[in-house]
C-alpha cells in the first residue's frame, strides 16, 4: 500500500516537474526543477529495488551534472530578447525535432501492451543474486562480462576529458602568467631571505 | 535482501527535516509582524552588498576554468562511480576484475596527466 | 523500539509508524542541541586560543549563549532585498537545513540503532552531502548581489573539487571493509589494529587517508583554514551578506551541523563508531553512543584548533591542494590498498 503510494507521489512529482522545467521562463528555476525531477525518479528508483542505480542518480547527475548546468545558466548571463530574435530563425528546426520526439512519444505509448522486451534471452530478472545486495551482484557481472564496454566507457570519459579541455582552455599551456612554485615557497626558509645586521650608530648598513 | 521498506524512514525524516527549516523560516516572520518589528523601508531592502550602493550589475560572466572544474568534477565522479561497485565485488570477480579496474584507472590517469600538462588544474 | 510501542495495544503499522517518528525526533533534537552546544565550545575553544574568555556572561559559564542568540535572531525582522529573488531566496537556506539534517538517517549511534538501516548507507550519504552545494549556490544567485554571488560559485568550485577526493577515499574504506553499510563498516573495524585496536586509522595503509579525509571534511565544510567562502576581508560575509533574522542563522545551523556529520564520519570510517577504542571487555559496558560522542567531539576539537591556528589558504592553493594533491594521492591508494587486499584477502598468488 505504501509503495503504491510512494510510487505514485514520485510519479506525479516528476511528472510535475518535468512540465515546470520547459515550462518556466528562468533558466535557473528550469535547471531547480529538473533536479526535482532527478530526486523523484531516484526515489522510482529505489521502489523498484535498485538502490545502487539510486543513489548513483542523485551523485552523479544531482551532485554533478546538474551543478554544471547552474554554472552554466547562472553565469552566461542569458539574453532574452537575442534568444526571441534566434526563434523565428531556428522555428523549422524546432519543429523537426518536436515532430521526431512526438512521433518517438506516440509510438511508446502505442506500445503498452506489447507485452515485455524479449530479446531472444532472459531479461535478468531470474537472475541469481551474488553476495549480499545489489550491488556486489552489479559489480560482479560488470567486472567480469561486461568488461570491455567497461573498458570503453573508461576511453569515453578520457575522450571527454580532453574534449573538455581542447574546448575551454583557449590559451596555451605556456601562457601560466602568475604561477606559483608552491615547492619553491615551502622549502624557502628564513635565513634565505632575512640577514641579521647589527650596525654601528651613524655607520648604517651597507646593502 | 533488499527490502523499500528500509527507506520509508528516510523518507519520512526528509519530509519532518523540511517541515522543521519551512517552520524556521516563516514563522520568525509572522512573529515579526505581531511584535511589530516588520517595518521595510526602500533603503532598507536594498541589497547591502558591501555596504555602498551597487553600481554594477551582480551578474557578470565568469572564467571558463569553473566550468572546467565542473566538468572534471562530473567525470571524476563517473570514475568514483564505477568503483564503488567494483570494490564490494573483488571477491568474485578476482584478478580478472582488479586487472580490468586498473586498466581503466590508467586511462583515466592519462587523461589527468593531460589535464595537468595543459595547466587545466592551474588557477592563477 | 516497536515492540515496545506495539506493547501499547498499538496495531504493529501504527506502532512501527510512532517508532520511526519518535527515533526521527531522537536524532533531529538532541542533533539541534547538539549544534548549539557545538557552536559554544567552538567559540570558547577559539576565546582560549586567543587567551581570551568567550562567551561567559549568559548562564553559568556563558553555556545559554548560543540559545540566547537563537532567541535574538528569531525576533529579528526577516529582510528581503526588493532586488532578490524572493522564492529561490527563502528556499536556499530551507534546502541547506534540510540537507544537512537528512544525512543523519543513516548514521549509526549503536549497535543497531539506526533508523535507516540501508545497505547504501555510505553512497546515501555521500548524495545528500553533494546537495548541500545547491543552498550555497541558490542563495548567492537569488541574493542578486556581488559578493554572494562571487561567494557562491567559490563555495561551489571548492565543495565539488573536494568531493572527488572524498569519494576516492571512501572507495579505500569500502575496500577493506566490503560493505557499503555504515554498521558493517564498524563492525569490520573490531580488534582491526594490532589485534584490540577498534579502529582503521591505526592500518599505515589508511592512516594517510584518515588524514586526507579530515582535511577534505574541512574544505567540504568550508571552515577555516578553507573558509574562502565567507572570506570577510574580499567577500563581506560571503554568500550569507544578504540574509537576516533565522534565515541567516539556519546557515549557521547547517554548517555546524555539516561539521558534526563530518566528525561522526571520521569516527565511523576510521575510529571504530560507536565501538570502544580498545577490545577490552568492560569498555562494552559504557553504551556506544557515548563513544560515537566522544570521539565527534574530539574531532569537532581538531576543527576548532585548526580555525584558530591556521591561517586561510589562497584560492588556487585550496584548487591545487584537491586536484593535485589529494586526488592523485587517493587513486594511488585505491590501487596500493586493492592490490594488497587481491594478495592478503581474496586471490594470494
Amino acid at each position: 500500500m505504501i509503495q503504491t503510494l510512494a510510487f505514485y507521489l514520485f510519479a506525479l512529482l516528476v511528472i510535475a516537474s518535468g512540465v515546470f522545467t520547459i515550462t518556466a521562463r528562468n533558466p535557473v528555476h528550469s535547471v531547480l526543477w529538473l533536479i526535482m525531477a532527478f530526486f523523484n525518479a531516484a526515489g522510482l528508483m529505489v521502489l523498484v529495488g535498485a538502490e545502487f542505480i539510486a543513489m548513483l542518480l542523485v551523485i552523479v547527475y544531482v551532485g554533478a551534472v546538474a551543478v554544471l548546468f547552474l554554472f552554466v545558466v547562472m553565469m552566461l548571463n542569458i539574453d532574452f530578447a537575442e534568444m526571441r530574435a534566434g526563434f523565428i530563425k531556428n522555428f523549422p528546426l524546432g519543429i523537426a525535432i518536436a515532430l521526431v520526439l512526438l512521433a518517438e512519444l506516440v509510438l511508446g505509448i502505442g506500445a503498452y501492451k506489447a507485452g515485455a522486451l524479449e530479446l531472444g534471452v532472459a531479461d535478468g530478472s531470474a537472475a541469481p543474486m551474488i553476495g549480499e545486495s545489489n550491488i556486489t551482484s552489479l559489480g560482479t557481472l560488470l567486472y567480469s562480462k561486461y568488461i570491455f564496454l567497461f573498458e570503453a566507457a573508461g576511453i569515453i570519459l578520457l575522450v571527454a576529458m580532453i574534449g573538455a579541455i581542447v574546448l575551454t582552455l583557449e590559451k596555451s599551456a605556456a601562457d601560466v602568467r602568475g604561477q606559483q612554485d608552491i615547492g619553491k615557497q615551502n622549502r624557502r626558509r628564513p635565513e634565505d631571505a632575512t640577514e641579521m645586521q647589527n650596525p654601528e650608530v651613524g655607520k648604517g648598513v651597507e646593502l | 535482501m533488499f527490502d523499500p521498506l528500509e527507506y520509508l524512514p528516510i523518507l519520512i525524516f526528509m519530509f519532518i527535516a523540511l517541515g522543521i527549516s519551512v517552520l524556521f523560516v516563516f514563522l520568525p516572520m509572522g512573529v515579526s509582524r505581531l511584535t511589530g518589528v516588520h517595518e521595510p523601508t526602500t533603503e532598507k531592502n536594498s541589497e547591502y552588498e558591501c555596504g555602498f550602493p551597487a553600481f554594477e550589475d551582480p551578474r557578470s560572466p565568469f572564467d571558463v576554468r569553473f566550468y572546467l572544474v565542473a566538468i572534471s568534477f562530473i567525470l571524476f565522479d563517473l570514475e568514483a562511480a564505477f568503483l564503488f561497485p567494483w570494490a564490494v565485488s573483488l571477491e568474485y570477480t578476482g584478478w580478472a576484475g582488479w586487472t580490468a579496474m586498473m586498466v581503466f584507472l590508467g586511462i583515466l590517469a592519462i587523461g589527468l596527466a593531460y589535464e595537468w600538462k595543459m595547466g587545466a588544474l592551474n588557477w592563477e | 523500539m516497536t515492540e515496545y510501542f506495539q506493547s501499547f495495544g498499538m496495531s504493529y503499522e501504527f506502532a512501527w509508524f510512532t517508532a520511526t517518528i519518535a527515533g526521527i525526533l531522537l536524532i533531529a533534537l538532541p542533533l539541534m542541541l547538539a549544534v548549539a552546544m557545538i557552536i559554544y565550545v567552538d567559540r570558547k575553544v577559539l576565546g582560549a586560543i586567543m587567551m581570551r574568555r568567550g562567551p561567559n556572561v549568559v548562564g553559568p559559564f556563558g553555556l545559554l549563549q548560543s540559545f540566547a542568540d537563537g532567541l535574538k535572531v528569531f525576533l529579528q525582522e526577516t529582510i528581503i532585498p526588493s532586488a532578490a529573488n524572493k522564492g529561490l531566496f527563502l528556499l536556499a537556506p530551507i534546502i541547506t537545513f534540510t540537507v544537512a539534517l537528512a544525512a543523519w538517517a543513516v548514521i549509526p549511534f549503536n549497535s543497531g540503532a539506526v533508523l535507516a538501516d540501508i545497505n547504501v548507507g555510505l553512497l546515501y550519504v555521500l548524495a545528500v552531502s553533494s546537495l548541500g552545494v545547491y543552498g550555497v549556490v541558490i542563495s548567492g544567485w537569488a541574493s542578486n548581489s556581488k559578493y554572494p554571488f562571487f561567494s557562491a560559485m567559490r563555495a561551489a568550485a571548492q565543495m565539488i573539487s573536494y568531493e572527488v577526493s572524498i569519494g576516492f577515499i571512501l572507495v579505500c574504506v569500502v575496500l577493506w571493509a566490503n560493505s557499503f553499510n555504515l554498521n558493517d563498516i564498524i563492525v569490520a573495524q573490531k580488534g582491526h589494529g594490532l589485534g584490540f585496536v577498534n579502529a582503521f586509522a591505526f592500518n599505515p595503509l589508511l592512516f594517510p587517508l584518515f588524514v586526507m579525509f579530515l582535511i577534505s571534511a574541512m574544505a567540504e565544510t568550508a571552515r577555516a583554514p578553507f573558509d574562502l567562502t565567507e572570506a570577510e576581508s574580499e567577500l563581506v560575509a560571503g554568500y550569507q551578506t544578504e540574509y537576516s533574522s533565522m534565515s541567516f542563522a539556519l546557515f549557521w545551523l547547517g554548517e555546524y551541523a555539516n561539521i558534526l556529520l563530518m566528525c561522526a564520519l571520521c569516527a565511523i570510517l576510521f575510529f571504530g563508531g560507536w565501538l570502544p577504542p580498545v577490545e577490552w571487555e568492560p569498555l562494552y559496558a559504557i553504551p556506544g553512543w557515548i563513544w560515537l560522542f566522544g570521539k565527534m567531539f574530539v574531532f569537532f576539537f581538531i576543527f576548532s584548533w585548526t580555525w584558530g591556528t591556521v591561517p586561510r589558504y589562497r584560492y588556487d592553493q585550496l584548487m591545487r591542494l584537491g586536484w593535485k594533491v589529494f586526488l592523485p594521492l587517493s587513486l594511488l591508494f585505491v590501487f596500493l590498498i586493492s592490490g594488497y587486499l587481491m594478495l592478503t584477502r581474496y586471490a594470494p598468488l
